[in-house]
């Protein structure tokens, strides 16, 4: 059955789609492993060791909050997605409304579960609007944010596909795309993947024939609860747990493979998980398609097709920069480092950890009423004056600098708290950086920079990231690092 | 105000020691100390103790002071644990002169103690660490070494100086060390050695690091009323400074020098009416070769920038104009 698609229904102002620097390529598994079990995937993306759904989503929504022209406070309805939160339970989304600086009023949804997570976000939101208080709806956009980093084990087809990457979509009345007709398709057919609770590892039965016909089912049968005729496409972008079973969908979803292959990622990005075909249709925009289909699916089973219209704005940064060996690739994920070692880390309660959330997040600093010197964090005595001012102005940074002093900590010099993210991505830069004020002056601070240390030295620009910091007492602490001004992708 | 004179010291050798406690290298130092009175000292006399310690290990991190006195049979009198990291026992021995000062004490014993040897290198990390800024300049994954790079990349930045001359410094400080029985690293080493050494916090390697010792120091103050009971050739303890700054690298004024040294010493030097041109020899913290560098600066030794050229001419060596760190630190 076609959802209702009111006249009024915003439109795709803007995509915007990250992935981790970080490649692997097909030929790595074959030496290590003699074959290489995901078919038609050439490389894939792989997170650095403090990057996760939720850092990878944040990349995606700055970039398509800059290629929408608008800002966190914008947002009325905030959706995030992904079968791989960070956390089993606990809702992550309202961290990522306090890095992109969403009002605390907006409206939230966390949906994960399947690969189909991405798009039921999406469908919803469609389904919320308009947003926000009734004066403000026409300037109250929607942001839907899906990040995936799908795991398996070591020697199974769906960690050899598995790739990683994010796409976030904001929605506004004025969306220069229009999603001309939607629909969802349900079936009840489990088995061909899923994650038993408390466990890491993706999996399924690997029932070839069953796999195939229940993901060309449930595409089929959302495909065909679509009026919008689907041979006009300029592109198809289908969930692509492999690079070979979308193909295998295109006659359900009435494309042809051509269509299909102008909308995949999965060749050089991996298995995305729920956010495989959001990536299709960001790629495929960003080609030039005008009128894409996107079509998820998810174990279950469930499909859900959109078709939008219009030349959308992309921002997206989707090709590799480095190269891993599949043995910095068991590394980076982990799989042959050991976690924190015993001996205790920096001990910062989560309340204290809380009370610096705007600091970690966005930056605000406070300018001494008495002496206008900016100080970060901002409390107590003044660190320019030296007075006591009873409130410091808030003030939130560009989150650009200069690098004053800097070394790399080599391997086996990291406090315990950061020995695994040593063990994972090699020796790490820890800098002070003199970030830029609004208007003139600065304020320094202390930072990890990514990148190598042959591309920093002292005055080098750098510029602000959210990553994870650690982890302690089983929560995550995410803030803000450095690197260089045009490293970022 | 009277005077405060140091009648007795004494340390152990320092190094790995697994046969030995906190509480039994406190106390071995300071039965050197009493040993090393001239005239002898009952501790029946020692009216305070002040003991410095991080307390690395956190094996007794409260009510450390008089867990270490009572070991040594110091009953009863006033112990205190006095904590400022590395600064910890240079804040005990002011505390014991500023007691005897006061005239609130005759005989004062100022010590510090540390055992950083018997846990994992992780564990000792931790603790390496805990006196950085914790919530925001360790979490970038700094330990001591890092935060002393950063300095040390900010100095070579700013200055003339490379990290040649810290090796210079290594060198120097071994040197010293082979001739000291106490030294935890007993042998001399080669500027190759000391510049080909693995990094461990660029640009500091390995031998611009201190490693981690056990071990224990004492000396005993004692007032102008009563010293002449001890000893016929006392010190005088000319003047003491002391001073504080920002825990956190990132908030201080400088990167390439240590404020809170400076002010100190100002203040000792004052109080002694003296200048640095007059020391005949100096003792500094040097946990990373970088720190002594600093220091040549911050107390005076020469003028800001300049300290590579006192390594250079070879100021600072045993048979230097101002020799430093001669015990190798």
């Amino acid at each position: 059955m076609t959802d209702d698609v009111s006249a009024s229904e915003p439109g795709i102002a803007a995509i915007g789609a990250y992935t981790p620097r970080l490649r692997v390529d097909a030929a790595a598994f074959e030496e290590a492993w003699g074959r290489f079990d995901a078919a038609g995937v050439q490389a894939k993306a792989v997170p650095e060791a403090d990057e996760d759904a939720l850092t990878m989503g944040v990349a995606a929504a700055q970039r398509a909050l800059d290629a929408a022209g608008r800002d966190g406070e914008a947002i009325a309805h905030l959706a995030f997605a992904t079968t791989t939160p960070p956390m089993a339970e606990e809702d992550l989304t309202p961290r990522l409304a306090s890095v992109l600086g969403a009002p605390a009023d907006a409206a939230t949804r966390t949906l994960t579960g399947s690969t189909r997570a991405g798009a039921q976000a999406l469908a919803g939101a469609l389904d919320a609007g308009p947003w926000g208080r009734p004066a403000e709806q026409a300037d109250s956009i929607g942001l839907v944010v899906v990040a995936d980093s799908p795991r398996g084990a070591p020697d199974s087809e769906i960690e050899h596909a598995a790739g990683a990457g994010a796409t976030a979509v904001v929605l506004a009345p004025d969306g220069a795309g229009t999603v001309v007709d939607r629909a969802a398709h349900v079936e009840s057919a489990p088995g061909s993947r899923f994650r038993g609770a408390g466990d890491a590892e993706t999996t399924g039965l690997g029932i070839t024939q069953y796999d195939r016909e229940a993901f060309t089912t449930a595409l089929g049968g959302a495909a065909d609860s679509l009026d919008a005729d689907l041979s006009g496409v300029d592109a198809a972008a289908v969930q692509s747990p492999d690079g070979k079973l979308p193909y295998r969908a295109a006659g359900a979803l009435g494309v042809d493979t051509e269509t299909i292959a102008a909308g995949e990622t999965v060749s050089h990005l991996g298995d995305t998980g729920a956010a495989s075909a959001f990536l299709g249709a960001a790629s495929a925009f960003d080609d030039g398609a005008e009128r894409v289909l996107l079509a998820a699916y998810g174990s279950g089973a469930g499909a859900n097709a959109f078709v939008v219209d219009g030349a959308v704005p992309v921002s997206a940064a989707l090709s590799g920069e480095d190269q891993l060996s599949y043995a910095e690739y068991l590394r980076r994920r982990g799989e042959i480092t050991t976690g924190e070692p015993e001996g205790g880390g920096a001990y910062v309660s989560v309340p204290a950890w809380q009370r610096s959330t705007p600091q970690r997040h966005r930056l605000v600093a406070g300018r001494c009423p008495d002496c206008c010197a900016l100080n970060f964090p901002p409390g107590g005595a003044c660190r320019d004056c030296g007075g006591r001012p009873d409130a410091y102005e808030r003030v939130e940074l560009p989150g650009q600098g200069t690098v004053e002093a800097v070394t790399t900590i080599a391997q086996g010099g990291a406090p315990p708290e950061f020995v695994e993210q040593q063990s994972r991505s090699g020796p790490f830069l820890s800098a002070v950086v003199a970030l830029d004020g609004p208007d003139g002056g600065g304020v320094s601070v202390p930072t990890q920079l990514l990148g190598d240390a042959e591309a920093v030295e002292i005055g080098t620009r750098v510029e602000a990231t959210i990553r994870r910091i650690y982890e302690q007492e089983g929560v995550i602490r995410y803030g803000f690092k450095m690197q260089p001004v045009g490293r970022r992708r | 105000m009277r005077d405060a004179y140091i009648i007795g010291a004494g340390q152990t050798e320092f190094g790995a020691m697994p046969g030995e406690s906190y509480r039994s290298l406190f106390t071995a130092a300071v039965d050197h100390a009493l040993d090393s009175v001239p005239a002898g000292i009952d501790t029946d006399a020692v009216d305070e103790a002040v003991v410095g310690s991080l307390g690395v290990g956190g094996r007794q991190i409260g009510l450390s002071g008089p867990a270490v006195t009572e070991h040594a049979g110091l009953d009863g009198i006033p112990s205190t644990r006095v904590e400022n990291a590395c600064a910890a026992s240079g804040y005990a021995v002011r505390q014991a002169v500023q007691a005897v000062r006061s005239g609130m004490a005759d005989v004062v014993l100022a010590g510090g103690v540390e055992v950083m040897t018997d846990m994992s290198g992780d564990a000792a990390k931790y603790w390496l660490g805990v006196s950085g800024e914790t919530e925001w300049e360790r979490l970038t994954g700094t330990t001591f070494a890092g935060v002393y790079a950063q300095m040390a990349s900010a100095y070579f930045d700013r200055y003339e100086a490379t990290p040649e001359h810290l090796s210079k410094i290594a060198v120097k400080n071994h040197a010293n060390g082979a001739k000291n029985p106490n030294a935890h690293l007993g042998f001399e080493c080669s500027l190759d050695d000391a510049t080909s050494a693995p990094a461990v916090a660029d640009p500091l390697n390995l031998y611009h690091c201190c490693p981690t010792s056990d071990g224990a120091a004492a000396v005993l103050v004692a007032s102008e009323e009563v010293v002449d009971e001890y000893s016929d050739d006392p010190i005088r303890v000319a003047g003491v400074g002391a001073a504080s700054e920002r825990v956190g690298l990132f908030e201080r004024d400088t990167y390439t020098g240590i404020d809170s040294s400076t002010m100190a010493a100002a203040t000792a030097y004052e109080r002694a009416g003296i200048e640095p041109a007059d020391l005949d020899f100096a003792e500094v913290h040097d946990c990373f070769a970088i720190a002594e560098l600093l220091a040549y600066e911050d107390l005076g030794f020469c003028e800001r920038g300049e300290a590579h050229e006192l390594v250079e001419a070879g100021a600072t060596a045993l048979d230097g104009d101002l020799p430093v760190n001669a015990s190798g630190d």
